[in-house]
């Protein structure tokens, strides 16, 4: 009985010492991350239109078309990587924010190479209500409305509409901004972004020769972009060693029911430096929420892009709008976009004129996965381009997964 | 639950307990100090381990309330005893989107306005960070106890428990910032008849939140 009350009161003793240890750890707070990491994948089953797409260097109007054959254009239906997006952010001494993302996209990359997104340093001083932040680094100017989601994905469809599919496609610049936020008495708030930087030298050159397109890719700084006839043009490509200036103007009700915004960028591209584009664009937008669970969303975009030794001056516009219904992890969204490039310089014609109706069915999950389905309807005239353009309809199936 | 009895047990096999003489329904009181002997508010003094039925779980339909007023989490700590359903109304005129990611409870209330989410139970106890994913830097802690004898301590670090009923208990003291494991803090009591008065001692730690986005370029 003795050894029997000994062993009794070993576990006992064991016990005692090894289950308030258990106990009391579930009180530790989890640290707060000086640096994270997250990541974002994309997988897909798409089937775009017939035509293959600009990013093989075709007509097609989409990132995933068909084939080319000896019969022709053939539609085709492809389980791709359509993004593969890593972030890393730091939390710096004096509060300073670090913050870095590259993308895989092999399709427009043409090969597993990362692009560098963004990388920028960031500092904020103030609060909600007033405040304001400076930023330097490799960034784009914040002008879409629809890349809202993680790692700057659209976040009301798979694909963004015309326009800011191009901002992301095209802009990159290194420079710094500065931004001031103002809470008005009456309930107003106030946000205006000043920015300068360099890189956006051949900024138009895409959407003109290739016209309009729609997709979720997004540059970066050591990328290059497929153009028509099958070369490449750096998306970082500073010339004229001056900055393009930008602005952003925010002007919305406290309660976030409604924001109307303006944006101006010049790239004071300097015609006499061989290769360069002048590019200036006005953008105006709007974003309602009437009900909690509906957005609306309308962007117009307006410019020109001038390159002088070259005939394909163009004039440049497009517009979208969009209403999104979500109810708890499901969202609904269709999107009208109208966009259009006149030919300036009765050149080499770079005129277009085209129109798009996009609905996506989106399901998220546990906050880091989603499942979408996305069809485009989409028709868009090019009259110099090289071969006739087929339905350019399509649809995509993703999943995503945000870690 | 298995554990918590388990551990129940130990105050009564310890060697020395402190000893108080109160009576039946006494009350425990104090103050939590920091190094510079000033009061440290926000902080919660609990009991860990109850001695007899009374203290034991009976929360299982104990509601609390975590609002989100001015893009903020109201309470920023809110103790509960396990077992207690909490909801989240959103009082501002945008929408959020709370969520957690802690092992204690993970859950999510997707985009709502008002008092459209339903409520979260929390049936394990420990540390629950609550956050929004629309706005970063929202944050806010749930502490989830094992018995519903809990205080938080007032701006001057004050802080009464009432009601206990005679027996030994373990008392703990936690703040979120805490440099202190909250075992180190663990002062044994014998509750037999009249009030008691204890101290605790913590060394915080600066509040360094992970850098905000409040601009245009918020934290997707």
């Amino acid at each position: 009985m003795s050894a029997v009350f000994a062993v009794y009161r070993l576990i006992l003793l064991v016990s005692c010492s090894v289950v308030p240890l258990q106990a009391w750890a579930q009180y530790d707070v989890e640290p707060e991350d000086r640096v994270w990491l997250r990541a974002l994948l994309d997988l897909r089953v798409v089937r775009g239109g017939a035509a293959p797409s600009w990013t093989d260097h075709g007509p097609g109007k989409t990132r995933y078309g068909g084939d080319s054959t000896q019969d022709g254009f053939e539609r085709v239906t492809r389980f791709v990587l359509s993004q593969l997006a890593i972030e890393v952010g730091a939390s710096l001494p004096g509060d300073v924010r670090a913050q870095v993302q590259v993308n895989v996209q092999p399709d427009i990359a043409d090969d597993y190479t990362p692009w560098l997104t963004e990388a920028y340093l960031r500092k904020e001083w103030g609060e909600e209500p007033d405040g304001w932040g400076l930023q330097a680094g490799v960034m784009t100017v914040p002008f879409s409305l629809e890349h809202t989601g993680p790692a700057w994905s659209p976040q009301y469809t798979i694909s963004a509409s015309a326009l800011d599919s191009w901002l992301w496609e095209e802009l990159n610049l290194a420079g710094a901004e500065g931004e001031w936020w103002h809470a008005t008495q009456n309930g107003l708030r106030w946000d205006v972004v000043l920015g300068a930087g360099y890189g956006p030298d051949q900024l138009g050159r895409l959407v003109a020769l290739r016209g309009w397109a729609i997709g979720d890719g997004v540059s970066g700084v050591n990328g290059d972009l497929p153009l028509p006839n099958g070369t490449r043009m750096d998306t970082f490509n500073e010339r004229d060693h001056r900055p393009a200036l930008y602005t952003w103007i925010t002007l919305g009700d406290a309660d976030e029911r409604a924001a109307l915004k303006l944006g101006l960028l010049d790239n004071l591209g300097d015609q006499d430096t061989a290769g360069v584009w002048h590019t200036r664009l006005a953008v105006v937008g709007t974003v309602l929420h009437p009900h909690p669970r509906v957005d609306f969303i309308a962007e117009y975009l307006r410019g020109e892009a001038h390159v002088y030794n070259n005939s394909n001056d163009s004039s440049l516009r497009a517009f979208y709008a969009l209403l999104s219904l979500h109810h708890q992890r499901q969202r609904f969204s269709v999107r009208y976009d109208d966009f259009r490039v006149s030919d300036l310089d009765g050149g080499h014609s770079t005129r277009e004129d085209g129109h798009a109706i996009t609905a996506a069915y989106l399901v998220e999950w546990a906050l880091r996965h989603r499942i979408a389905f996305e069809y485009v309807w989409l028709d868009s005239n090019r009259p110099q381009a090289a071969v006739p353009e087929p339905s350019q309809n399509g649809w995509q199936l993703s999943y995503r997964f945000r870690y | 639950m298995y554990s918590l009895k388990l551990h129940a047990l130990c105050p009564v096999l310890a060697a020395l307990p402190i000893a108080a003489s109160l009576a039946a329904g006494a009350t425990v009181s104090g103050r939590v100090l920091g190094t510079d002997g000033q009061g440290i508010a926000q902080a919660v003094v609990f009991v860990q381990s109850p001695s007899d039925a009374e203290t034991k779980v009976s929360g299982a339909t104990a509601t609390a309330t975590m609002d989100q007023i001015n893009k903020t989490f109201v309470p920023g700590v809110l103790p509960i005893v396990v077992g207690t359903q909490v909801r989240f109304p959103n009082r501002d005129q945008i929408r959020h989107h709370v969520y957690s990611f802690s092992r204690t409870k993970t859950f999510e209330l997707p985009l709502y306005k008002g008092e459209g989410a339903p409520p979260v139970l929390f049936d394990k106890v420990g540390v629950v960070k609550v956050g929004c994913n629309i706005h970063d830097w929202m944050s806010a802690i749930i502490l989830v106890l094992p018995t519903p004898h809990f205080a938080m301590t007032d701006a001057d670090g004050r802080f009464k428990l009432t009601g206990l009923p005679p027996g030994p208990y373990t008392l703990a003291a936690w703040h979120a910032q805490s440099e202190e494991k909250v075992e180190n803090t663990e002062q044994r009591v014998q509750v037999v008849g009249t009030d008691l008065e204890i101290t605790f001692h913590l060394t915080l730690a600066p509040a360094k939140p992970r850098p905000a986005l409040r601009g245009t370029r918020w934290d997707q």
